[in-house]
């Protein structure tokens, strides 16, 4: 293999899979055939509501590509958003402190995971699957029913716009340059991919293996926090329901993104481009009123669709 | 170690592979018998705590309760044994309750051809699932998250979105008969499904097959063995058994919502977890998922006659998940050192 080669390979990796630019494409052309689409207004409206799920998926990837998974964060969003909700309430003088409860719940849960991950020893899934849980309890102790409210500012950051563009989706954009640049700039980046593509090699080299997948749990955990942020300002009150999901939807916009769930590659603008995709195809279905039911079942059929288009690869030789 | 669904990279240690996966078997034996001991301490605990727990009708209960994920859970546990992963077999189950109301329609005479139609969906969904796997070489994990996807849309789209479909008369009174006064037909049929399984799990060729393959699919393949058809029929079986765990959710429930067993994948996944069976592949088997099954349920049933609400059941989940799976872990370290 030579250098150029795998250069490109490497610069491919760092901008997500080619299917996914196909697709983007021939989304982009049917959703410009549908009369209103490519308005302003349903634009800026697409990228508004592909907000949480592209700032759950910047955070996921950097989980995926250490090699393992991270099921919390859909639960972890919605304590973030009750807590917040309740402590805010409507108040813009609450903002900040409610930003500052965002990060360090996130943070906080994050670091806690990354390091039960590393006392236990247990797999990533399994883990999470339990802090999943446990916080779906927390959060319901809390609060069985809606309460609280955002601040202006924060109904401001999911709702409204600088220049037609959502102020969500532009602080998407400056964190998904900050990823880019840790993931494919960085010292850490490289660790990352080694710790996720090759534990052994990177323990036998000198990698701090359980502090480099600690710091992927809190970049997620902090990448939970600000989705509940940006959730609530969305939904406008602090729903204990609003998360459940997220977390597979999170997953399946990393692997449509060209991160491999092996671990050891990934691409976080690949990650954020699939979350629009997906964004798009259901404002493209909500256009052509097409029912909610029928929309679930043309969106799993795309995901399978992409998954097993891009499997056929000729790398695959093992 | 976290590599829930992809096949294990060929190694120099696959020159070796068939006297390492049988001494294998054989060490995961006292495994299997810690997480009876478990389950049984976990039995006094409750016990000694509320005298509910010594009672056989109670127990009866519990088993009846476990039905739906527990007969889902054995076919989940073949594809893990396998290394792979079902994802999809909470929307299966939902499919198989929703499916077998629709048909059933209130008439007794509809009773057998809607366990039919219910059991033949969800067996060739998993066919489906098995076929793209193997052919395809694509992630389990999300191949069967997309089939997820489709499949609760499937359901609401026959459904409408709210419950759907009419129980016969007769149907739920068979399941709930006690038999002796103690156990529920229901109860009964997740001890008959659990037993089948052992036995395909230790008699059959196919048993032995899941471990081979899942330990090293690279010498399983090497080896001349049927690798494709193997996965192909442990995923047609995780899809049959969740349609028999949908019908045994109807039975159990008497409602069909079109999102009944919404979140039982998850629920699912933790009982083989909890069972011994990992993500990895390779070890495991149905006797641990048993109690592992059995283990969340009298948990669930213990946090409730302790008086804590469905919340706080939540969060004791979330920790017997953990804490359960970081024994194990300990555990198998001991053993393999």
């Amino acid at each position: 293999m030579t250098a150029g080669r795998t250069a490109g390979r490497l610069a491919v990796a760092a901008a997500g899979p080619p299917i996914l630019w196909v697709t983007v494409v021939l989304v982009g052309v049917a959703a410009a055939l549908l009369p209103g689409f490519f308005s302003a207004d349903n634009l800026a409206n697409v990228l508004r509501q592909s907000a949480v799920l592209a700032l759950l998926a910047i955070g996921q990837t950097f989980v995926v590509v250490a090699g393992m998974m991270d099921l919390s964060v859909g639960m972890l969003a919605t304590l973030v958003l009750v807590l917040a909700a309740d402590l805010m309430d409507g108040r813009a003088e609450a903002t900040l402190a409610a930003v500052g409860l965002a990060a360090a719940v996130g943070i906080g849960v994050g670091a806690l995971t990354g390091v039960l991950n590393n006392l236990l020893r247990i797999n990533s899934l399994i883990l999470t699957l339990g802090t999943l849980t446990i916080l779906q309890g927390v959060t319901f102790i809390y609060t069985d029913q809606s309460l609280g409210a955002p601040s202006p500012a924060i109904a401001w950051l999911a709702n409204g716009d600088v220049l037609g563009l959502p102020p969500s989706f532009l602080l998407v954009v400056l964190l998904v340059a900050l990823a880019h640049l840790a993931l494919h700039h960085t010292r850490f980046g490289v660790h990352l991919a080694a710790v996720g593509g090759a534990p052994q090699s990177a323990r036998q080299a000198g990698i701090p293996v359980g502090r480099v997948q600690l710091a992927a749990f809190v970049i997620s955990g902090l990448s939970a926090g600000l989705a509940g942020l940006v959730l609530l300002g969305r939904l406008g009150t602090g729903y204990p329901n609003a998360g459940i999901g997220l977390e597979l939807d999170a997953i399946v916009a990393v692997v449509l993104g060209g991160t491999a769930l092996a671990g050891g590659r990934g691409s976080v603008i690949g990650s954020v481009a699939a979350a629009v995709v997906l964004g798009i195809v259901s404002n493209m279905l909500n256009l052509l009123e097409v029912s909610s039911f029928v929309q679930m079942v043309i969106k799993g059929l795309v995901v399978i669709m992409v998954i097993l288009i891009g499997q056929v690869r000729p790398e695959r030789a093992a | 170690m976290s590599r829930p669904d992809e096949i294990a990279a060929p190694t120099p240690a696959a020159a070796a592979p068939v006297g390492v996966a049988a001494s294998r078997r054989l060490r995961s034996f006292p495994e299997t018998l810690a997480i009876w001991l478990v389950l049984v301490v976990l039995l006094v605990v409750a016990g000694a705590l509320s005298e509910a727990f010594l009672r056989p009708v109670y127990l009866g209960n519990i088993i009846r309760q476990a039905a739906p994920i527990g007969i889902a859970a054995v076919g989940v546990t073949f594809v893990m044994i396998l290394g792979g992963v079902d994802l999809s077999i909470g929307a299966t189950i939902s499919l198989g309750a929703v499916l077998c109301a629709a048909a059933m329609n209130g008439d007794p005479a509809n009773i057998a051809p809607a366990v039919a139609l219910a059991c033949l969906a969800a067996g060739a969904i998993g066919a489906l699932n098995g076929i793209l796997i193997a052919v395809t070489g694509v992630s389990p994990f999300i191949l069967t998250l997309g089939t997820a996807i489709t499949l609760y849309g499937v359901t609401q789209l026959v459904t409408g979105g709210t419950a759907h479909g009419i129980i016969a008369p007769g149907f739920r009174e068979v399941f709930n008969v006690r038999i002796g006064g103690i156990l529920p037909t229901l109860g009964l049929a997740f001890l008959v499904v659990a037993a089948a399984g052992a036995t395909v799990q230790h008699v059959t060729t196919f048993g032995r097959r899941l471990y081979l393959i899942g330990s090293n699919p690279a010498a399983a393949r090497l080896a001349g063995l049927p690798v494709r058809r193997t996965v192909i029929l442990a995923y047609t079986l995780s899809g049959l058994l969740g349609g028999l765990g949908g019908i045994a959710l109807l039975a159990r429930s008497g409602v069909s919502g079109s999102l009944a067993a919404s979140g039982y994948e998850f629920d699912v996944l933790a009982a083989v977890v909890l069972g011994g069976t990992t993500f990895e592949g390779g070890r495991g088997g149905i006797g641990g998922t048993v109690a592992g099954v059995l283990i969340l349920f009298v948990a669930f049933n213990l946090v409730n006659v302790i008086g804590l609400n469905y919340h706080a059941q939540l969060v004791v989940k979330g920790a017997v998940i953990i804490v359960a799976s970081a024994i194990y872990r300990r555990l198998r370290d001991a053993g393999s050192s």
